[in-house]
C-alpha cells in the first residue's frame, strides 16, 4: 500500500470511498489491473464488490478517489463516460433487451453504419468461436448465451477492461468450461478484467491477480501464485475471529434425545435448490449459511408457500404441509420474517400497534369489525416491553422507528400469532450493534420458549453466535450439517464457498 | 414475408378486417367504398395522438394529459382564427405549446421520478383549467371560414388532407423508430431502463424528448380539431386519452414498455375510429361507444400483463434451475 502505484498501463483505482446515507460501503480501495491481467475480485456478501464495480462503470459516482487508465486520469460518472474510456461491465444479472434480437441489443448505442459494425461483430465472432443466431429473441436466450452477448458487446466497444461480475453463478458446467476459453482468449489479447466470483477455485483456474475485499477495504492483493486456497480463506474471514467470543460461554446445551422434531423437510426441490433434507426441533435455532444466490432464501420461501414444490416433502409436527398456500402455512403455525422489511414485511404509514398486530386480523383475537384497540394496544405493549423497543408512543407511524426497531416489531408480529417455527431471513441486515444485541436475545427467548428457529443468515457471526446447529447451502443444495461443538466461522466459510474441509484452517 | 406475418401488428389488421366483415354482414350497405375510406379519415385525431403518446409507452410511461392538450390548443387555434391569423401562426403555436406541456411532463416524470399516470393526471387539471381560462368558460365558435377549408379538404380518392399528413407522420415516425440509432433508443429504455443505461443510453433525456413529441403531436390533434368541428368547447378533447391508449394497446404496443412499433399505433386509431361508426351500423346507440372502448381496453392490458409476467417467471426458474444443475455436474471440490 505504501509504494507507489505503477500506473504505467492498465486500470488503477486509488482512495475510492462511498457512502450510501450513513452506511459506508467503501472506505478507500486501491486496486491495480495490469493490462492484460485478470484480477479475481471476492469477498464474502457486502463486502462492496459490487458497488465498486459499479463505480468504475459510472453507475455510481464516488464520493472520494480516482481512477486512471494508464497515465490519464478518468472522469467518470456516467455509463457513457465509462464506456468511452474502454471499460464494460457485465452484470452478475444480464442486462439485455429482451424485445429486440441478439443483432440489436449488440449495436444499441453505436453511432457507425450497420453494415461496417456487423463485419466487425463477425470478425469478433469468429475470432472466439462463437455460434449464435443474431436474430434470436434475447428473451429465448440461456443466461450463458446472454452473457456472450454482453461480452460481445463489451468487444465491440473496443474494452480494454471487462468488468465480469459473478459471471458464472447461473452457468453450468461446460458453459463454465466456455467461458473461461472465452477469458483466456480475452487475456491474451491484453484486455484486462476484474472477475467477481464466490468461488475460489475458479481464482486458481483463470485469474493471473487476487484481491480480497472485506468491509469496503482490500486486504489482500498479489499475484494468485502467493496464494493457496486455505489462505483465500483465512482472508475471507473477520479480523476478530480468533478474539469473538462463540456464544458458548453461555450456550446452554439441547437435549435432542427422545424429542420429536417439529418440523421435517425430505428431499426437497424447488426453483433454485435440490434436494434439501433437515429436522428442525423445538426449542433450537437451526442456522442456514451460504453465499447470496445459494438458494437460502427460495427454499424458505418455498416452505413458507410463496413458490411452487416440484418435489420432496415437508412435514409439521407429523402432518404433511407439502405445497400449503402462504396463508394455511401460517394456520399450520409457521411464521416468516423476511429478508427485506421495507419490501415484504412493514406496513410504513401504519402505527406501531397496527403493525404488531397485523397478522391477527384474520382472527377473532382482536375483533372482527369494531377492532378491538385495546386489545390491540395490550398485546402491542406486552412485545414492546419484553423487546425493549424503543418507542415514544404505540401510535406512531412504524417509519419513524429505526431500523432495529423496526425488526423488532416485525418480529413481534409473527410471535403474535403463537407459532411452532419461526423463520428468519437475514434477522439483522442493516441494523446497528447495539439493536443488533437486542434481537439476538429475543431470538435466544424465542428458544426458551419452545419455538423452533430457522435462522438464514449470510453474517457467518451471527450463525457461530446463535446457532444450535447449522447446514451450509451450496450451489442449491446442502453441502455441510454441522452439530453446535463443529460451527466455527473457518468451518462455515469454507462451506459457504463450496470448499470441503472438516478441520478448521490453522491460523 | 414471414417477418411480416409474425409482425405484432397484423393481427390488429386482421381484427380490423374481421370488424367491417361483421359490420358488412350485419349491413351490407357498409360495403361501399366511401363508408369504409371514411373509417380511415375519421382517425385522423386519433392518429395522431396515438404516434404521440407510443413514443411515450413505448419507454414504459404513460400520459394522461393529451386530451386536454388538444382541448386547449384547438381553442387556442380557433381564438387565433378570430383575430384572422395565419395557419402558421396557429400550427406554431399549437406544436409549441404541445411541446412546452410536453416539457413539463417529461421534467416531471423523469427528471423529478414522479410516477408518470399522477403527474399527468395533475397536469390534465391545470391544462384543463387553462382551457376555461382563455376561452373565459364559453365555446370557442365562429371563427373564419381559412381553417373550415381545411378541415374536410379531401385530397384524392376520397381520402382527406389531413388524414394524408397523418399517414405520412406515421411513415417518418415509425422509419425514425426502427432506422436511426436516436429513435432506437425508445423502444430500449422501455425494454430495459438499466441496460439502455449500461450503454450509456441517457434514460432520462430519452423520456423526456418522448413527452415533448408527444406533447406536439397532441397540439398538431388541436389543430385537426378545430378545423375540422369549427367550434371548440370547453371540454374538446375529454377521454381522447383513453381511445388512443387503446389505439396503441390495440396495435401491439406494450403498456409495459418496449415492445410495439407506429404501423400498429395507427391500425389501432382507425379500429377505435371506426367502432362507434360501426355500432351505428349494427345498430347499437353510439352511447356504448366508451363502455366498449374500456372493455378492450382492459382486456388487452389484462392478457398481455398475464403473458408478460408469465415469461418473466418461467425465465425465472428457468434460471434458478439451471443453478441447482450446475452442482450436480460440478459435484463438491476439495480443498
Amino acid at each position: 500500500m505504501n509504494e507507489p502505484l505503477n500506473k504505467a498501463s492498465g486500470l488503477t483505482v486509488r482512495g475510492i470511498k462511498k457512502s450510501f446515507g450513513i452506511n459506508v460501503v467503501l472506505k478507500g480501495i486501491d486496486l491495480q489491473v495490469p493490462q492484460g491481467s485478470v484480477v479475481a475480485l471476492i469477498g464474502g456478501n457486502g463486502a462492496g464488490k459490487s458497488t465498486l464495480v459499479k463505480i468504475i462503470m459510472g453507475i455510481y459516482q464516488a464520493d472520494e478517489g480516482e481512477i486512471y487508465m494508464g497515465e490519464k486520469l478518468l472522469k467518470l460518472g456516467k455509463p457513457s463516460a465509462s464506456l468511452a474510456e474502454g471499460i464494460y461491465l457485465v452484470p452478475q444479472e444480464p442486462l439485455l433487451f429482451p424485445n429486440m434480437t441478439v443483432l440489436e441489443n449488440i449495436l444499441m448505442g453505436f453511432n457507425e453504419k450497420e453494415a461496417d459494425l456487423k463485419k466487425r461483430l463477425e470478425k469478433h465472432m469468429e475470432g472466439l468461436g462463437f455460434n449464435l443466431n443474431l436474430q434470436r429473441k434475447a428473451n429465448t436466450l440461456s443466461i450463458a448465451e446472454q452473457q456472450l452477448v454482453e461480452i460481445l458487446r463489451g468487444l465491440m466497444r473496443e474494452a480494454k477492461v471487462l468488468i465480469l461480475d459473478e459471471p458464472t453463478s447461473a452457468l453450468t458446467f461446460s458453459e463454465v468450461q466456455s467461458l473461461f476459453k472465452v477469458v483466456q482468449d480475452l487475456k491474451q489479447k491484453g484486455i484486462s478484467m476484474i472477475y467477481i466470483t464466490h468461488r475460489l477455485n475458479e481464482v486458481f483456474e483463470i485469474a493471473t491477480n487476487v484481491a480480497i475485499m472485506k468491509d469496503g477495504l482490500i486486504t489482500l492483493e498479489g499475484p494468485v501464485e502467493n496464494f493457496t486456497k486455505e489462505m483465500l480463506i483465512r482472508g475471507l474471514l473477520p479480523d476478530d475471529a480468533e478474539m469473538r467470543d462463540d456464544g458458548s460461554g453461555n450456550y446452554k446445551a439441547i437435549q435432542y434425545e427422545g424429542v420429536e422434531p417439529v418440523l421435517k423437510v425430505r428431499n426437497l426441490c424447488g426453483y433454485g435448490f435440490a434436494d434439501i433434507s433437515f429436522d428442525l426441533y423445538p426449542g433450537e435455532i437451526l442456522g442456514i449459511a451460504g453465499v447470496v444466490g445459494a438458494g437460502r432464501t427460495e427454499l424458505i420461501s418455498t416452505i413458507f408457500g410463496r413458490d411452487k414444490t416440484l418435489n420432496g416433502t415437508v412435514e409439521l409436527d407429523g402432518k404433511d404441509i407439502t405445497g400449503y398456500s402462504t396463508k394455511q402455512v401460517l394456520q399450520e403455525g409457521i411464521n416468516f420474517v423476511p429478508e427485506d422489511r421495507h419490501y415484504h414485511g412493514l406496513f410504513k404509514i401504519r402505527s406501531i400497534s397496527s403493525n404488531t398486530t397485523s397478522a391477527l386480523l384474520g382472527s377473532k383475537e382482536i375483533g372482527r369489525i369494531d377492532m378491538n384497540r385495546r386489545r390491540q394496544k395490550e398485546i402491542s405493549q406486552k412485545y414492546v416491553d419484553d423487546f425493549r423497543t424503543k418507542i415514544v408512543s404505540l401510535d406512531d407511524l412504524i417509519g419513524s422507528l429505526s431500523g432495529g426497531n423496526q425488526q423488532k416489531v416485525v418480529i413481534a408480529r409473527s410471535l403474535s400469532t403463537q407459532p411452532k417455527v419461526v423463520i428468519l431471513d437475514e434477522p439483522t441486515r442493516g441494523i446497528d450493534a447495539a439493536a443488533r444485541a437486542d434481537v439476538y436475545n429475543i431470538i435466544r427467548q424465542l428458544k426458551e420458549a419452545g419455538v423452533a428457529v430457522l435462522m438464514v443468515s449470510s453474517d457467518i457471526e451471527e450463525v457461530v453466535e446463535l446457532a444450535d446447529r447449522a447446514i451450509t447451502v451450496f450451489q442449491g443444495r446442502i453441502n455441510g450439517e454441522f452439530q453446535h461443538d463443529e460451527i466455527t466461522q473457518d468451518v462455515l466459510t469454507s462451506a459457504s464457498f463450496g470448499i470441503k474441509n472438516e478441520k478448521a484452517v490453522e491460523q | 414475408m414471414k417477418n411480416l406475418l409474425k409482425a405484432r401488428w397484423m393481427s390488429s389488421l386482421i381484427f380490423l378486417v374481421v370488424l367491417f366483415i361483421i359490420t358488412g354482414i350485419v349491413d351490407p350497405s357498409f360495403f361501399k367504398y366511401s363508408s369504409i375510406i371514411g373509417c380511415f379519415n375519421n382517425a385522423t385525431m386519433y392518429t395522431l395522438l396515438a404516434i404521440g403518446i407510443a413514443f411515450v409507452i413505448m419507454t414504459g410511461e404513460i400520459d394522461v394529459s393529451i386530451g386536454a392538450t388538444l382541448g386547449l390548443t384547438a381553442a387556442m387555434t380557433g381564438l387565433i382564427a378570430q383575430q384572422d391569423g395565419s395557419v402558421v401562426t396557429m400550427i406554431a403555436v399549437c406544436i409549441g405549446v404541445g411541446a412546452l406541456v410536453g416539457l413539463v411532463n417529461g421534467l416531471g416524470v423523469a427528471l423529478f421520478g414522479v410516477p408518470s399516470l399522477i403527474f399527468t393526471l395533475g397536469t390534465n387539471g391545470i391544462i384543463r383549467g387553462l382551457i376555461f381560462l382563455v376561452s373565459d368558460g364559453r365555446t370557442v365558435e365562429n371563427f373564419n371560414g381559412t381553417i373550415g377549408a381545411y378541415g374536410n379538404k379531401v385530397l384524392f380518392a376520397e381520402i382527406t388532407l389531413f388524414y394524408t399528413i397523418a399517414i405520412a407522420l406515421v411513415a417518418i415516425a415509425h422509419i425514425v423508430l426502427t432506422k436511426t440509432r436516436k429513435g432506437k433508443y425508445f423502444i430500449a429504455v422501455g425494454d430495459n431502463a438499466g441496460g439502455a443505461n449500461l450503454v450509456g443510453i441517457n434514460v432520462k433525456s430519452t423520456k423526456l424528448l418522448a413527452y415533448v413529441l408527444c406533447g406536439m403531436f397532441a397540439g398538431l390533434g388541436g389543430f385537426v380539431f378545430a378545423s375540422k368541428y369549427g367550434q371548440v368547447m370547453t371540454v374538446a378533447g375529454n377521454g381522447y386519452e383513453m381511445t388512443a391508449i387503446a389505439a396503441c394497446v390495440l396495435g401491439g404496443i406494450s403498456l409495459s414498455g418496449g415492445l410495439g412499433n407506429m404501423i400498429g399505433a395507427a391500425i389501432g386509431a382507425v379500429i377505435m375510429a371506426s367502432i362507434s361508426r360501426l355500432l351505428v351500423f349494427i345498430g347499437l346507440p353510439p352511447t356504448y361507444d366508451n363502455t366498449i372502448t374500456g372493455i378492450m381496453l382492459i382486456v388487452i392490458v389484462v392478457v398481455d400483463a398475464l403473458a408478460q409476467r408469465r415469461s418473466i417467471e418461467m425465465s425465472r426458474r428457468k434460471r434458478l434451475l439451471s443453478r441447482t444443475a450446475t452442482s450436480a455436474t460440478e459435484g463438491g471440490l476439495e480443498a
